[in-house]
């Protein structure tokens, strides 16, 4: 069973097309990306899942039901643009959007301790928002979010705002999640972090869904059979060994006589044919197959040839 | 209806604990008390002591003018005359504020010269002529009579004239009472006024640091809408049962201290000073009193504080609701926190109108643009509570009925229309809110 399944969603704006056609599936225990420039419909999307706004058109369903209202208190939201109210404490704040989500005073309070020990921030309980720093808010936001034990967690642009050492705090908070069996749509423009925990994902751009995958291969469908090959050795020699079969994209030079080639294989040649020949006249030190980044793909994807926008 | 709940509370204690609420529930009693103070004391009445030296050469008053001391005056006497330049610069007169010279002939002249420093208030004069004048009489009495000096009082008394509207004989509809009650209807603009801007402010703060997007993603734009009114409609009941609570004390404590002497009917200070001051032909003095003690009667014996409270918060409620909704809609559909100043503008145009319908209604309460008015929804809340201050006949009372039922009905349909701008203009930003924003979403389902 799926957790979250998205059918032919379709809404508009005053005859302007947000999102259009746009069916996906998230499983139990997958962290989902959902990729795409500014403006490409992924916060209408989310806005429809959260039922913030109404689809025109298309069906949602939440662990095989349609979704409706009562499945609010097992979805956990984190906005891009995220506010607090300022003149709160964080522990009133927390209380209050864990009551909004369906938990009682008591368990709000129980599972917001859990949180800031889990943290280390317990210091920060009864602090105003005002006082705490950004980065301190948005942990805080992130608290709030997790809160009431949501079954499915959207989280848009999550890391912004955070230090590197959070940013790692937060992705394994979210594999921890994942690990649960609980489902994470992640939308952000940190395709490292696509890479590095994201499961499946989709490119949406101008409303439409342009590619959906696996992520790994995602890359591997974009891959243009680009070697690395690390040497030491004489660069004249490495070139004369490669015959025709061979073309050099670009080089590195390291100390000691050492070098990085990137080429690209013509006709038949394989990974294999291509060790085969350069073994005798370099010292081989790393040699590997290039994939695409994610940020590669989404480029390709967004600025493609039928896409000449402005928006990469 | 739990989330709207959890949503008022929220915006409850949030004002609540607010600085300004503080401030507002202490300095607006203040405020109310002091200019009830100020009128209770028109004409003047000198918290100082003041000095009289009497200048009584042939000792006509023996040494005494009252039987019992007045509080704010203080009778000094001497046998000999002194004029203008040595009362004003002789160090033994300094001390004096007034001398009165009762001169040799007095007693059949009538004529007493009085010298002061400082311009007395009317009110000190009336207390010394009328306190020197009864000292006079019951020598006269005693000189020239053999009647007691209580049976003279009784014989000497004016003939009271009272004059009586024979359609209107409690003379309820007098213009005092409908200030009463126009000040009710000011109360409830200034409240909407205050409380509406507050509205505006928590609503388009929410949407300016985008916390909305994280309460819609739990609530709905409506229960938001719906908490938000309660919240802040609650706090501003609350902000007046503390008004009330606290200019209730306030009176209570005028009342039986500070004015005792004047507000109590059967004191020989308020009664008998008005009748003598009458008896004196000084119309100006008698003004001021007249309109002294009918402001203490209006306060303490005329106004229906029962009648005109449960009105008032009735007609509360459902004018804030109904105000309280343009400032909802307004807030909700402003692209910055700066922006959709302007349509407060018309708003406020709304509120001075239902304050001059007031108005109107005091002067002309059976005209026609006051009944008219009576039954806008804009301007009812003021010129039903000003013409709850004039009194309604039995016959007359479904007027009150029909007027509010009208707000009522008035109130929900622009709740209703609030929350439609309300829902689709909430998370839009950063455009500049033009008057066709507001058609497009009333339009939009």
């Amino acid at each position: 069973m799926f957790m979250l399944e998205l059918d032919s969603i379709y809404k508009s704006f005053y005859r302007k097309r947000a999102v259009s056609d746009i069916s996906l599936k998230v499983k139990e225990g997958e962290i989902y990306g959902l990729l795409g420039p500014n403006g490409a419909g992924k916060s209408t999307l989310i806005r429809i899942i959260n039922k913030i706004i109404q689809q025109d058109k298309g069906f949602i369903s939440f662990k095989g039901q349609i979704l409706s209202t009562k499945h609010l208190n097992e979805i956990g939201y984190l906005p891009e643009e995220r506010g607090l109210y300022k003149s709160m404490t964080v522990e009133e704040h927390a209380v209050f959007l864990g009551r909004l989500r369906g938990l009682s005073k008591t368990d709000a309070k129980e599972s917001l301790r859990y949180w800031l020990e889990k943290f280390e921030i317990e210091a920060w309980k009864h602090k105003r928002i005002e006082e705490l720093s950004k980065g301190m808010a948005q942990k805080v936001q992130f608290i709030c979010t997790v809160l009431h034990k949501p079954h499915l967690l959207i989280l848009d642009e999550p890391f912004s705002g955070f230090d590197p050492i959070n940013i790692e705090l937060i992705r394994k908070e979210l594999k921890q999640m994942r690990a649960d069996g609980k489902s994470i749509i992640l939308s952000t423009h940190n395709m490292k972090s696509v890479e590095e925990i994201c499961d499946r994902g989709m490119i949406l751009h101008q409303g439409e869904k342009k590619l959906e995958g696996n992520i790994t291969t995602l890359r591997e469908d974009k891959k243009e059979g680009i070697f690395s090959i690390q040497f030491q050795g004489n660069m004249i020699a490495f070139a004369n060994a490669l015959w025709t079969g061979y073309e050099i994209v670009d080089k590195e030079v390291l100390a000691d006589n050492r070098f990085i080639v990137r080429l690209k294989m013509r006709g038949e040649n394989e990974f294999n044919d291509l060790l085969a020949t350069l073994i005798p006249h370099v010292k081989i030190e790393k040699a590997e197959e290039i994939l695409p980044s994610m940020e590669d793909v989404f480029i390709k994807e967004v600025n493609g040839p039928q896409n000449t926008s402005d928006e990469a | 209806m739990k989330h709207s709940w959890l949503i008022a509370m929220r915006e409850l204690k949030e004002r609540v604990k607010s600085r300004s609420f503080v401030l507002m529930a202490l300095l607006g009693p203040i405020l109310v008390l002091g200019l009830t103070y100020l009128l209770f004391a028109l004409g003047g009445s000198e918290k100082k002591v003041l000095n009289v030296l009497i200048m009584d050469p042939q000792e006509i008053m023996s040494g005494k003018i009252m039987p019992k001391e007045d509080p704010n005056i203080k009778y000094s006497f001497t046998n000999t005359y002194v004029d203008f330049e040595e009362f004003a610069k002789y160090e033994e007169y300094k001390p004096f504020d007034i001398g009165v010279e009762l001169n040799e002939k007095v007693l059949s002249n009538k004529h007493i010269k009085v010298m002061y420093r400082e311009t007395p208030s009317e009110r000190v004069k009336s207390k010394i002529q009328y306190q020197v004048e009864r000292r006079f009489e019951e020598i006269l009495v005693k000189e020239f009579t053999q009647l007691s000096v209580q049976k003279f009082r009784e014989i000497k008394q004016p003939m009271q004239f009272h004059f009586f509207n024979v359609y209107d004989p409690k003379n309820t509809d007098s213009k005092l009472s409908a200030w009463a009650g126009y000040f009710f209807g000011l109360i409830i603009i200034l409240f909407i006024f205050l409380f509406g801007m507050t509205i505006l402010r928590s609503v388009s703060k929410e949407k300016s640091n985008r916390i909305v997007e994280v309460i819609l993603a739990s609530a709905s734009a409506r229960q938001l809408l719906v908490g938000k009114v309660i919240g802040i409609g609650i706090s501003a009941l609350l902000q007046f049962i503390l008004w009330s609570i606290i200019i209730g004390t306030g009176l209570f404590i005028l009342r039986e201290t500070v004015f005792i002497d004047l507000l109590d009917p059967s004191n020989f200070n308020a009664q008998q000073m008005t009748a003598e001051i009458a008896q004196a032909s000084m119309q100006e003095k008698l003004f001021a009193a007249r309109e002294y003690n009918d402001f203490v009667e209006l306060v303490y014996e005329r106004i229906q504080f029962s009648n005109m409270l449960l009105f008032f918060i009735l007609f509360f409620i459902v004018a804030y609701i109904f105000y309280g909704s343009f400032f909802a809609a307004i807030g909700a559909s402003m692209g910055s926190e700066s922006d959709g100043q302007q349509y407060i503008i018309p708003i406020m145009g709304l509120l001075l109108l239902a304050l001059y319908g007031g108005y109107y209604t005091v002067y002309y309460p059976e005209g026609p643009w006051s009944s008219l008015f009576a039954f806008l929804p804009f301007t009812s809340p003021v010129v039903m509570m000003t013409k709850l201050g004039i009194g309604f006949s039995a016959n007359e009372s479904w007027e009150l009925f029909a007027s509010l039922g009208i707000l009522l009905g008035s109130a929900l349909l622009m709740f209703y229309l609030a929350g439609k701008i309300y829902q689709n203009g909430i998370l839009q930003f950063g455009h500049r809110l033009r008057v066709k924003h507001f058609i497009k979403w009333l339009k939009k389902s």
